[in-house]
């Protein structure tokens, strides 16, 4: 699941713009892998190789394997076990824009190998995640703190993610979080958790996204924007705050209690504690988390 | 198993939770629904219409679930009140309990919990 750090980690780099990224998800749902772009990530051939590959179909009416195999790039156990094997999401992100002419093979083959080794893991996709890999990850993700995150940070993200994931759909990209004194709302509800130490996450869309993402929490086709895409919405952050709780209670012997979420009026927030904004791109559109610790009453 | 006139009582601030709830009970039967969309409303709607059973949600505004609970309770001491929350700490667990529900179900709404609570109070009408 973690293969969605990979869009982030192409626009921290400004590999891609987010307008890119943003073209490239929407249409990578109905992408067909290549062969080519597979044998690379399992390290089977390079992207010079691959490129060679491609300009000699061109000239032959052959398939990529036939011609990789024909050249002694793959064997045919290896084009076997690529075509078998799992297609990772990330991957096919990275196809779509490489057809898109944002990147090239190589470019691509770069990333996926600076990626991989900066995030200190192999093979990510294809292994169960250990909770520790999970932890490093959104560790390095979160840069946008001085300091390090604490283990009910670490542990708030890991949900949230968890929890897209389960409720939405694992075809997004966060974007790394940045510290704000004030954001603009859309569509926005809130909701404070208050206890041993107090937090308010709000969420952040347009209303068009929020029929989408309406339509995908509650499993129905909302054709607009209705009583049911705005409860929709709090109670996504309702239940992923009171499932926050209840990890925390017992994991931690921490005992938190949500109020009942909001709609907020407020065309501005304006912070005054320190405030995360954590922006999520689905294919649909972006939203927002904001999340500010402790907020002052 | 019939639910005709079976009249069941759903309080959840969530129009969305309660519509969910509504249509994983009606594949069962066909009850009459009462619906609050708060905790001081479902004490009033249980006041006003005694219903049979009572599923509600604990993060409520005007009046939270377990305070709720207690009332109704305290109104009917035979009132059967289901706890439908995604906080299922031990702690509210316990509070729930304590004040007079029955069960407990955490939140997402698991269909099958919610056919074990409908069958093993009217399987057989």
């Amino acid at each position: 699941m973690y293969a969605q750090f990979f869009g982030n980690y192409l626009l921290t780099r400004d590999i891609v713009t987010k307008e890119q990224l943003i073209t490239a998800m929407q249409k990578k749902t109905s992408q067909h892998m290549k062969l080519g772009t597979l044998a690379i990530h399992a390290g089977y051939m390079t992207a010079g190789e691959v490129d060679r590959v491609i300009i000699l179909q061109t000239h032959q009416d052959k398939r990529f394997g036939e011609i990789a195999i024909h050249e002694g790039y793959l064997t045919e156990t290896q084009v076997a076990e690529l075509l078998k094997k799992q297609k990772p999401d990330f991957l096919r992100l990275g196809q779509v824009l490489i057809e898109d002419g944002v990147l090239d093979n190589e470019q691509l083959q770069d990333a996926i190998i600076n990626y991989q080794s900066e995030s200190e893991f192999d093979d990510f996709i294809y292994s169960d995640e250990t909770r520790e890999t999970i932890e490093h990850l959104l560790a390095n993700f979160f840069v946008a703190s001085e300091r390090p995150l604490t283990r009910y940070e670490l542990s708030y993200l890991q949900l949230l993610f968890n929890n897209l994931v389960r409720f939405i759909g694992d075809d997004f990209t966060p974007v790394a979080p940045y510290s704000a004194k004030e954001y603009p709302t859309n569509y926005c509800v809130s909701q404070k958790v208050s206890g041993e130490f107090s937090v308010r996450i709000s969420i952040d869309m347009t209303k068009k996204c929020c029929i989408d993402f309406a339509s995908r929490y509650a499993r129905e086709i909302f054709p607009d924007f209705d009583e049911y895409v705005q409860a929709s919405l709090e109670d996504f952050l309702n239940l992923h705050n009171g499932l926050f709780t209840v990890n925390l209670s017992n994991d931690y012997s921490v005992e938190l209690q949500p109020d009942p979420p909001a709609l907020e009026t407020r065309e501005l927030l304006t912070f005054q504690t320190e405030t995360y904004l954590l922006p999520i791109i689905y294919p649909f559109g972006m939203l927002h988390f904001i999340i500010e610790i402790a907020p002052v009453e | 198993m019939t639910l005709n006139n079976v009249k069941i009582l759903i309080g959840d601030d969530s129009i969305l939770a309660r519509k969910q709830l509504k249509d994983v009970i009606r594949s069962y039967g066909s009850p009459i629904f009462f619906e609050a969309a708060n905790g001081q409303e479902a004490v009033d709607a249980y006041k006003k219409e005694t219903p049979d059973l009572v599923f509600l949600d604990i993060v409520m505004p005007v009046k939270d679930g377990i305070t709720a609970v207690s009332e109704i309770v305290g109104h009917d001491k035979n009132a059967d009140i289901v706890i439908v929350s995604s906080v299922g700490t031990q702690t509210q667990l316990k509070a729930a309990i304590e004040a007079g529900a029955n069960d407990f179900i955490q939140k997402p709404l698991n269909a099958d919990q919610v056919r074990h609570i409908i069958t093993s109070r009217f399987e057989g009408r």
